[in-house]
């Protein structure tokens, strides 16, 4: 376990490395560059080029790659040109509201889509298959941004039962931030009225981003049950007199989970991308809106700071879920 | 069935029904009453960037920074001169070349400190050493110096007829020196302004939750009439749909990303108002006749251009008809407009026999533009159309703004759409920027349009302060420009915005666009 915990570390550098490299290179070889917010409408060419030597974009790239990586691994993603704020404080700022929307719908896509899944591979072919794997469909199918705003239409201008936009009502104070999850912070200040008021904007981008998922959950748990049905250990339990019920949560349901937590896991990561359109959709202030603006504004600081930290992320969910299936699967202990 | 077993399964179910019950509870929780009559939201569809009045360059920034700071002039309500702000009185030498300002005594910034001529003389040195977008309103300052605590005194190094307007920008708001004091690395404080404000407006900005909203607050140092508003809420709402449901809810009081196409819907909605007021914002088409297709180098060329476009349909199409078509380069609201300057019509006939004239045939060119204006996708296509009608071929260039940006900057184009608003209330914002021939490419000549004829007739005009002199000279150029077809005069937009009806007392300025003068508005 060990090992696997220093090889993966060890990955993690060469890791950061290549993804530093070719962000690096791609952010640059666009067109364009971040003068135009410093700059104003219609800059003179001295105040261009004074702009430019001031963020060093006049130094040849190389060179530039060189000062990023050195301060990168000084823990310092430097400074976005668009804010003028260190980029690590914008990443505090951004990242948490994303990681507690994106862990909400997980833990929504989880609660329904393994309970859906075993169900919709027991009742093989039954109607409540079909309506399952119907919904199923539509989870894979529907853009997020339609299904996104028919909930708006909905719950937000019709009923009324939600908000339609960002993490608290404007009107309430923002929690002191201990978490950057507000659900947890407004908990830590003992404020019932904004912690309500954050798990009723947390409902509706968490259900459209966590429907995707759950889709994608049923799917895969509902095909690998069927895998595990199908396994002789179960025929020969059947066969014995063992109850169908206590086959499938006791042996199958093991069984069909270690490849599912896999790719669940794994997926996570989409879920991360899957973000950038739900935060447009719902005005959710986090790290999709934000690295959107930063591409569009070419604030190379941002972008890099983004990629390298989202790369981060994969590598520890990654690593996590190996240990998940390690502790699952005495095969892998070998 | 085992235990284990039967506490696994109802585990998986109780965790499923939890979740659901959570939602169901929240979703049931009573919703939140409308704003209250103190406090003014403002709908905006993006993030400000850095709030620094030496650096932005935005409007949208501006709305913070405007009322957060002073100026020493300010514009005169919805009209575009200028009247005493922090100053109460200047002189100006018979050279034109110094500006003395007195002080009215008695103003302070948000921590209680007095606004004097130091404080003046900090804002305009640290703006010229910051170097950014701002500076170059302000390369005609030689000095800028104290003579007692309520005297300033600006030398020039040229004569200025604009100095003064440049004065009641943004970029002119006087800067609380105290800010020295968060320089780091030699930044000026630049780091620490981008979101804090040091000013001596009537508000100040409490909060800023990046990606949510932004806060204002009353300054409780400020000398003027107290604003009956006590905070102002700028939220970050970025679809457009969403503004829109939400105004109409009251949830925010001022809607901005309203689009052209929504307008009407939503003035017919109960409780909302569409302000709707001719602005200085213009639309236009840039003609290459530098370095884009041979063929725009001839007048001839760009005139059969001009003719074959159908500025009534542009109009229609692009803004539902809420513009009006150019007569030249400068707006009408602007001095020094001719207003019987030679206005082009459509006319395809007339344009397909100029480009007879010119020799040319199968032109082909392509038209450069960006999504930036969510009204340019048609406005293009109708120009392919138009110019299709007169023989040439038009091929569409959408690409993305920072890299639109670079290629206009560079000439790379043939045409390409704009639009320009002037950043103070002079005919030098149009024709000097334009049609300058030192001045190619983002800094203002994006037509690469160059006529040594025109060159000296604008540097003359903007060299002297006679009024009458100077417009006598800009009508002259104007005739010229419009003539040799510079740049496509398209249309000056009119400036609309969707509000609740109860707000009151907001005033529009052209010199102030997506500017509120919060101070003095109030809701019914």
């Amino acid at each position: 376990m060990l090992r696997l915990i220093r090889a993966r570390l060890a990955m993690l550098v060469i890791v950061l490395f290549g993804v530093s490299i070719i962000t690096f290179l791609m952010a640059h070889v666009l067109p364009g560059d971040p003068t135009t917010a410093l700059a104003g409408p219609h800059p003179s060419q001295e105040t261009l080029n004074s702009i430019r030597a001031q963020f060093g974009l006049d130094k040849p790239l190389p060179a530039q790659y060189l000062s990023y990586l050195s301060d990168l691994f000084h823990g310092d993603l430097g400074t976005s040109i668009r804010s003028q704020q260190p980029v690590t404080h914008e990443m505090l700022a951004f990242f948490p509201a994303t990681l507690e929307l994106v862990l909400v719908a997980f833990i929504v896509a989880i609660a329904f889509g393994i309970p859906l899944g075993v169900l919709a591979a027991v009742k093989k072919n039954s109607f409540s298959d079909y309506i399952i794997r119907f919904f199923a469909v539509g989870g894979v199918s529907v853009p997020l941004f339609w299904g996104g705003l028919v909930m708006i239409l909905i719950f937000y201008a019709k009923l009324g039962w939600l908000p339609s936009s960002g993490r608290l009502d404007i009107e309430l104070n923002s929690p002191e931030s201990v978490t950057g999850f507000y659900t947890i912070d407004t908990l830590i200040a003992g404020d019932k009225e904004a912690f309500i008021n954050v798990l009723k904007h947390l409902v509706m981008p968490a259900l459209a981003l966590g429907y995707v998922q759950l889709a994608f959950i049923v799917r895969q748990v509902r095909s690998s049950m069927l895998d595990a049905l199908s396994q002789d250990y179960y025929l020969t339990g059947r066969a014995n007199g063992l109850g169908k019920r206590f086959l499938v949560v006791r042996y199958a349901l093991r069984n069909a989970l270690i490849p599912s937590i896999t790719i669940i896991g794994l997926s996570f990561g989409s879920l991360l991308g899957g973000a950038v359109v739900t935060e447009t959709v719902f005005d959710w202030p986090g790290m999709g809106k934000y690295v959107t603006d930063s591409i569009l504004g070419r604030d190379f600081p941002a972008i890099m700071g983004f990629t390298v930290v989202i790369a981060l992320a994969y590598v520890i969910i990654n690593l996590l879920v190996d240990l998940l299936v390690y502790s699952l699967d005495p095969q892998t202990r070998k | 069935m085992t235990q284990a077993s039967r506490t696994r399964i109802s585990a998986l179910s109780a965790f499923a029904v939890i979740t659901a019950l959570v939602m169901g509870m929240v979703v049931s929780a009573p919703a939140n009453a409308a704003t209250s009559k103190t406090t003014l939201i403002v709908g905006m569809s993006a993030d400000l960037d850095f709030l620094d009045p030496a650096a932005t360059m935005d409007n949208a920034q501006w709305k913070i920074t405007y009322p957060c700071y002073q100026r020493l002039v300010e514009y005169n309500g919805a009209n575009t001169d200028v009247v005493p702000g922090l100053a109460s009185s200047w002189t100006i030498s018979a050279d034109n070349l110094t500006y003395t300002f007195t002080l009215k005594p008695g103003n302070k910034f948000s921590d209680g400190t007095a606004v004097t001529a130091k404080a003046v003389q900090y804002t305009f040195q640290r703006l010229l050493k910051i170097a950014k977008g701002p500076a170059d309103n302000f390369t005609a300052v030689a000095s800028v110096k104290v003579s007692g605590t309520n005297t300033v005194v600006f030398t020039l190094k040229q004569v200025s007829p604009q100095f003064l307007y440049t004065l009641a920008g943004n970029y002119g708001g006087i800067v609380n020196p105290t800010v020295a004091a968060e320089e780091v690395a030699g930044d000026s404080g630049q780091a620490y302004l981008a979101n804090h404000t040091a000013g001596s407006g009537a508000y100040v900005l409490t909060d800023w939750k990046k990606g949510q909203y932004l806060k204002l607050e009353q300054n409780k140092y400020f000398s003027g009439t107290k604003p009956v508003l006590k905070t102002v809420l700028f939220k970050i709402v970025g679809d457009a749909s969403s503004q829109r449901l939400q105004l109409g809810k009251g949830e925010i009081d001022i809607a901005e990303g309203i689009t052209s196409d929504q307008f009407d819907a939503v003035a017919k909605e109960a409780g909302n108002t569409v302000m709707n007021k001719p602005s200085l914002t213009v639309d236009i088409l840039y003609m290459n006749s530098t370095k884009g297709n041979a063929a725009l180098k001839d007048k001839v060329v760009r005139q059969a251009i001009s003719y074959a476009l159908d500025y009534k349909g542009l109009i229609a199409t692009t803004q539902a008809g809420n513009a009006t078509q150019m007569r030249g380069p400068i707006p009408n609201g602007m001095w020094g407009q001719d207003p019987k300057a030679f206005q082009y019509t459509t006319n395809v006939t007339k344009a397909k026999a100029l480009l007879a004239q010119a020799g040319v045939s199968n032109l082909s060119l392509d038209l450069l533009y960006s999504a930036r204006q969510p009204w340019w996708a048609a406005e293009a296509q109708l120009i392919q159309d138009n110019l299709a009608k007169a023989g040439i071929t038009v091929n569409l260039k959408l690409t993305e703004y920072a890299t639109a940006r670079q290629m206009i900057d560079a000439g790379t184009f043939d045409l390409c759409l704009g639009v320009w608003s002037p950043d103070y209330a002079d005919p030098s914002m149009f024709m000097n920027f334009w049609f300058d021939s030192n001045n190619f490419g983002l800094a203002g000549n994006r037509s690469f349009y160059s006529n040594p004829e025109v060159d000296k007739l604008i540097r003359y005009a903007a060299k002297i302060t006679d009024q009458k002199k100077r417009t006598a000279a800009y009508i002259k150029a104007q005739t010229i420009v419009i003539d040799e077809a510079a740049y496509g005069y398209l249309y000056q937009k009119n400036y609309r915005l969707a509000l609740r009806s109860s707000v009151k007392g907001y005033v529009f300025n052209p010199m102030l666009e997506q500017i509120y003068n919060v101070a003095t508005m109030s809701k019914a």
